[in-house]
């Protein structure tokens, strides 16, 4: 469905020094930077897939979003969204897609949501009785019912977005490309976009391409998580094979009686001691081996070994990997400073 | 051609019902048109104060020269001046990625998803006073009428054209609303025959680099029964080659969009 090969975007920005002098000289000879927003990143979607893409702010992912979805021209590199090259905007490929953004919005500030959706209507061409039945549908599934007709500036953020969401969705898109649609909203609201995206995905079989710096959002809704750091992919896999890579398990421990936090201490990490329950983290290989001598030599009434959550493996793995691209800097720096 | 007009149609009645939000405007805008048409006749009375004539025009060709540049004026500030003035503010808010990513021809989009409906009584002063003349003038040319009417849609194409290049600057430059100002500085020349300026550098300015001529001096000559045919078909050819130039100015202008992230 979505086939990206060594995809690049540049921007280049001048860069202004402050101050008037500053502004004078920038205006005189004007500097510029190349920012590489997006380096060389390649991976291939299959249909229904849903991908999360995580990374820090200013990684990139707005900016790969962007050219999946056609509003920008990669730098360098090849993208192919269902059979399309994006960035020509044709009719039928703008009727196969979507773009959410969390930060912008498409509905007419001052006018009930419903108008919007009439406008799209018309320029996506729905006949009438897809648009009331997609209409309803949505209306059933996101709770839209009553305020569909107040002005959009009288409605929530939560209530914006959903009707941003059903804006978006209208034409019923098979690639459905979402930029942090979640952002500002309270623990409530972002489960039920969730719950509705995933509804979508389902009934609809689309593929679903969704940003977050929320790690909840991409492990509640996607099977497969791209982390990207400064414009390349550090890791693109599985959820379930991410679990693979932990380092860490956790033993979970039920004492019989108080024991003190110094004696823990002597088998791992202790992440957490509560009265007569605690909680230590045992690097993956060793973490039998030490169930079986705490089993031993503590008074336990009760073990489980666990996988920790995938939040804190990806928060691990994307560390890890900031940590490698700085090492990797550093060497191309030292070999660069080499005459 | 039907789903565009379908859509021209979803785009007004949602562009009126949002200022009908915003009622109060109206009165305002009323009061400001009056001033501006009670100016424009005032004017008139001064440069005409002993009925000599101006540039060879009489009064009373004078007033409907007038009154097309009223009309004008009110059709631009109804039709043009509001989708100019938005896709500034789209392009500086990245808001721009929704309309590029429609499955509609962008320039179409961005030039007709609003009207102003409170600038509509100018447009009905400037007629006003456009026929009125004309039927003090007495006998008028069928000829003439009928032919005014492609030079107006003409001269408006003109104006939209120029006003929507000079907008399509906003991807570089992202403060470009002033620059239409400067326009309408110009635009304001057209209140006096294009002959009413003297031989040379300002009749040269308004005919050729800002072409203010064809854009009230003519539509009025066919009106009164004085155009010549190289003015018809200069106006025409000027139309044409300024609207193919806004669609490759655009078309040009969105290579260089980089969407104002977020
Ligand atoms: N329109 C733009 N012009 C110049 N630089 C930009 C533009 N958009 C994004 N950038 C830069 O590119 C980098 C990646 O940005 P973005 O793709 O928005 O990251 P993310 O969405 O992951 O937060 C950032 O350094 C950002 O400052
Ligand atoms: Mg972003």
């Amino acid at each position: 469905m979505i086939h990206v090969q060594d995809l690049q975007k540049h921007y280049t920005v001048s860069e202004k020094e402050a101050g008037f002098l500053g502004s004078l000289r920038a205006f005189v000879r004007p500097k510029t930077k190349v920012v590489k927003a997006v380096d060389g990143v390649s991976f291939d979607i299959a249909a229904g897939e849903r991908v999360g893409f995580l990374g820090a702010n200013g990684a990139g992912k707005t900016t790969t979003l962007k050219m999946l979805s056609g509003l920008l021209h990669p730098t360098g590199g090849s993208v192919q969204v269902a059979g399309f090259t994006p960035f020509q905007r044709k009719t039928d490929f703008l009727k196969k897609i979507t773009l959410v953004m969390g930060q912008k919005q498409q509905l007419i500030w001052d006018l009930p949501a419903q108008d919007s959706f009439l406008v799209n209507q018309a320029i996506f061409e729905i006949g009438d009785l897809e648009f009331k039945a997609t209409l309803k549908e949505f209306t059933e599934i996101l709770e839209l019912d009553g305020i569909l007709k107040k002005q959009v500036r009288k409605l929530s953020l939560g209530e914006r977005m959903k009707c941003e969401l059903a804006a978006a969705l209208l034409h019923r898109p098979k690639v459905l490309f979402l930029d942090e649609p979640t952002i500002g909203l309270d623990v409530n609201m972002q489960v039920r976009i969730r719950e509705f995206i995933a509804e979508y995905n389902r009934r609809f079989e689309a593929t679903v391409i969704l940003t977050s710096h929320y790690m909840a959002d991409v492990t509640a809704l996607c099977e497969r998580i791209i982390v990207v750091e400064k414009g390349q992919i550090v890791l693109d896999g599985g959820i379930d094979s991410l679990m693979q890579r932990a380092q860490n398990k956790i033993i979970k421990l039920e004492f019989s009686h108080l024991i003190p936090r110094a004696q823990l201490e002597r088998y791992g990490t202790v992440q957490e001691l509560d009265g007569l329950s605690a909680q230590i983290l045992i690097p993956r290989a060793q973490a039998s081996q030490v169930a079986s001598r705490l089993l031993g030599e503590l008074p336990i009434a009760d073990v489980t070994i666990e996988d920790p959550p995938i939040e804190s493996i990806i928060g691990e793995i994307m560390s890890e990997a900031r940590v490698n691209q700085q090492n990797q800097r550093i060497d191309l720096e030292m070999m660069e400073a080499k005459p | 051609m039907n789903k565009h007009l379908k859509i021209l149609k979803i785009f007004a009645g949602s562009s009126v019902s949002a200022q009908m939000e915003y009622r109060a405007n109206f009165i305002v805008q009323m009061i400001s048109s009056l001033v501006a048409f009670v100016g424009a006749l005032l004017g008139l009375s001064v440069l005409f104060g002993d009925d000599a004539g101006l540039g060879g025009w009489s009064l009373l060709e004078a007033q409907v020269l007038v009154g097309v540049f009223l009309l004008l004026e009110g059709l631009t500030e109804v039709l043009v001046y509001p989708n100019v003035r938005k896709i500034a503010e789209m392009v500086r808010t990245g808001t721009m990625d929704f309309t590029l990513l429609k499955p509609i021809d962008s320039q179409f989009s961005v030039s007709s998803r609003n009207v102003n409906v409170f600038a509509f009584p100018n447009v009905l002063l400037g007629f006003g006073l456009m026929v009125y003349a004309l039927i003090k003038l007495g006998n008028v040319s069928w000829t003439g009428i009928l032919l005014s009417i492609p030079m107006l849609l003409s001269a408006l194409t003109i104006i939209y054209c120029i006003c929507f290049i000079l907008i399509t600057t906003a991807f570089w430059f992202v403060k470009v609303e002033n620059i239409i100002e400067l326009f309408w500085g110009f635009f304001r020349a057209g209140q006096f025959p294009i002959t009413a300026f003297p031989a040379g550098g300002a009749r040269i300015l308004f005919t050729y680099i800002v072409p203010i001529a064809f854009i009230t001096t003519v539509p009025a000559q066919a009106l009164i029964g004085k155009i010549s045919l190289e003015s018809v078909l200069a106006s025409l050819g000027i139309a044409s080659v300024l609207f193919v130039a806004s669609r490759l100015f655009w078309k040009f202008a969105l290579k260089s969009y980089t969407s104002a992230s977020s």
